[in-house]
């Protein structure tokens, strides 16, 4: 367990000083001030754009439009924000042969495979967590209604998908040749499962379904039980993805 | 003297190149094994193997009776390495990198900070806030070997480890090593043959997979012996004059060249004389030259 901690910490300098953990928590500090931020303007922003002389009926921008202004950014960018600074963790670290000395002096594998895991993990969640925390304070002052009354329900199965990614970068980089794999691994595996999810009988079971659904949770209108399926296979899926991930780096050439 | 390590009938091939075929030697404890070979004979490969990191085809590779496992770590904690190439975390400064490293091979953590600092002292490296990727190629080597001996470790694998410093650092990396000898073991890899000259006891030379030789120095020259009589004159026309009354057949484009000769060599000297001075010509220098580990490897993987 000492070594697993020695490796981390060393993670955590590498996220610290290539400054990955300054430009993620801009980007998603960005991404928390905006959602609420543009839910309350967008109203304003259509009529300065169709102008006085055009009469059109916009609804009063509520709690709900912020929150799914706030998933619409995190699953639609975030992710792929997060995937870009991430798909080279492993395959760097082989290409540049920083690990052989470390192996060679008794790091065990899968060390460090579980502590790349776990240090991007902490980032993914640092990163929304951080995104959700402005995202809701905004959004309790600009729309102060009661039509969101489950904001954090809908944040865990994003937190839970997180695992999952996190585990297909680290697949993905771990087969990769270079930095770019990893991500089109991970991002190729996503769009795969969110055309599977035109089926409406494996929507339950999709890992996707823990970044679709959040808003229905947020507002109430669905359980968390519904995708207990999908968070059942989700985690399970990624403790595949991060077995399969140790016993392909146990074989790979330093 | 008991043999720290031991490799027994070692094969590795990649793909269709058999790098390896039957690999056995032994390395004695506290000894300094010089271990020589053309670029891509499989030196690098065997270090490897050594250390675990790559898989063996077949034999057995002991390291203190302790069988050397792909992708295990007992044996690697009685090991230091120096690659040719060392790489590290440029964000790290040395100190943070030999904590590291120091932690990874079970040093004990209140040992750490001076055994750090004796060994940057050692290495003249300084103890600062500097990061490594600020560092000079030289620099880099040196931080590798304070990493590879932070540990003391009983086995030191160093893989061309001279190439990228000065004279100066390189004479101060060979006194270095030979100042371990008695206590570490060490496996030099190196293309530059003055250097196992200089400090190995043994020397190993891999030919098409396997070790053609695996002598102490003392013993190849004997074995390898060619004595030759280096002649030098004032011109080229002087040393051309001279091959021909000597019935040189190689083609003299020196004012100098050497004469290969089997017995005594005062005899040979004498006639040598006599027959040059016979047709008025006058050598500026005659030496004795001494079978040199170059003459030797080059003989060996013809």
């Amino acid at each position: 367990m000492k070594v697993m901690w020695y490796f981390t910490h060393k993670e955590i300098l590498e996220a610290w000083r290539k400054h990955h953990l300054l430009i993620i928590g801009l980007i998603f500090m960005i991404f928390g001030i905006e959602s609420p931020l543009i839910a309350k303007i967008l109203p304003d922003i259509l009529h300065s754009s169709f102008g006085s002389n055009l009469v059109i009926n916009i609804p009063q921008p509520t709690s709900v439009d912020s929150w799914q202004q706030f998933y619409k950014n995190i699953t639609q960018m975030g992710i792929y924000v997060l995937a870009i600074i991430f798909s080279g963790f492993m395959s760097q670290e082989v290409s540049q042969g920083t690990l052989v000395n470390l192996i060679a002096k008794g790091l065990p594998r899968f060390i460090v495979v579980l502590a790349k895991f776990l240090v991007a993990y902490l980032q993914w969640c640092g990163a929304i967590l951080l995104a959700f925390v402005i995202t809701w304070g905004y959004t309790a002052y600009y729309f102060p209604d009661n039509k969101s009354p489950q904001p954090l329900l809908g944040l865990v199965p994003l937190l839970i998908f997180g695992l999952f990614f996190t585990a297909l970068l680290l697949l993905g980089s771990t087969l990769a040749v270079n930095n770019y794999f990893g991500f089109l691994f991970a991002a190729g595996s996503i769009i795969a499962l969110t055309i599977l999810n035109m089926w409406k009988s494996v929507q339950r079971w999709n890992p996707v379904a823990l970044m679709t659904d959040n808003l229905r949770l947020v507002q109430g209108t669905e359980k968390l039980a519904h995708i207990s399926p999908a968070l059942m296979l989700t985690l399970g899926l990624t403790i595949v993805l991060v077995t399969l991930t140790i016993i392909i780096f146990n074989h790979k050439r330093l | 003297m008991m043999a720290l390590l031991e490799l027994a009938h070692v094969q590795k091939s990649f793909g269709t190149k058999q790098v390896l075929t039957d690999l056995t030697f032994s390395v004695e404890a506290g000894s300094i094994f010089g271990f020589v070979g053309e670029n891509g004979a499989g030196k690098t490969t065997t270090m490897k193997l050594i250390l675990g990191l790559e898989k063996l085809d077949a034999g057995q590779i002991t390291v203190a009776q302790q069988t050397v496992k792909y992708g295990q770590n007992k044996t690697n904690q009685n090991i230091g390495y120096l690659p040719d190439v060392p790489e590290y975390y440029g964000y790290l400064t040395a100190t943070e990198y030999l904590m590291l490293c120091g932690h990874l091979t079970g040093m004990h953590k209140s040992e750490l900070p001076t055994r750090i600092k004796e060994m940057l002292a050692a290495v003249d490296l300084p103890q600062n806030k500097q990061r490594i990727h600020g560092f000079s190629r030289g620099m880099k080597q040196r931080l590798g070997i304070a990493q590879a001996l932070l540990n003391r470790p009983r086995l030191l694998i160093c893989d061309e480890p001279t190439s990228a410093l000065d004279p100066a650092g390189r004479r101060e990396f060979l006194d270095l090593l030979a100042s371990l000898r008695g206590e570490t073991t060490i496996i030099f890899s190196t293309h530059i043959l003055n250097d196992v000259e200089r400090i190995c006891d043994q020397v190993g030379i891999l030919n098409r997979g396997r070790l053609a030789v695996n002598e102490t120095l003392v013993n190849l020259r004997q074995q390898f012996a060619r004595p030759q009589l280096q002649l030098t004159f004032a011109d080229l026309t002087s040393a051309q004059q001279a091959a021909v009354t000597l019935q040189v057949t190689e083609k003299v484009v020196q004012p100098q060249f050497s004469l290969p000769y089997q017995g005594a060599s005062q005899q040979f000297t004498g006639q040598v004389l006599r027959q040059l001075l016979a047709a008025d010509i006058v050598p500026l220098a005659v030496n004795q030259q001494q079978t040199s580990l170059e003459d030797i490897f080059l003989e060996v993987v013809k």
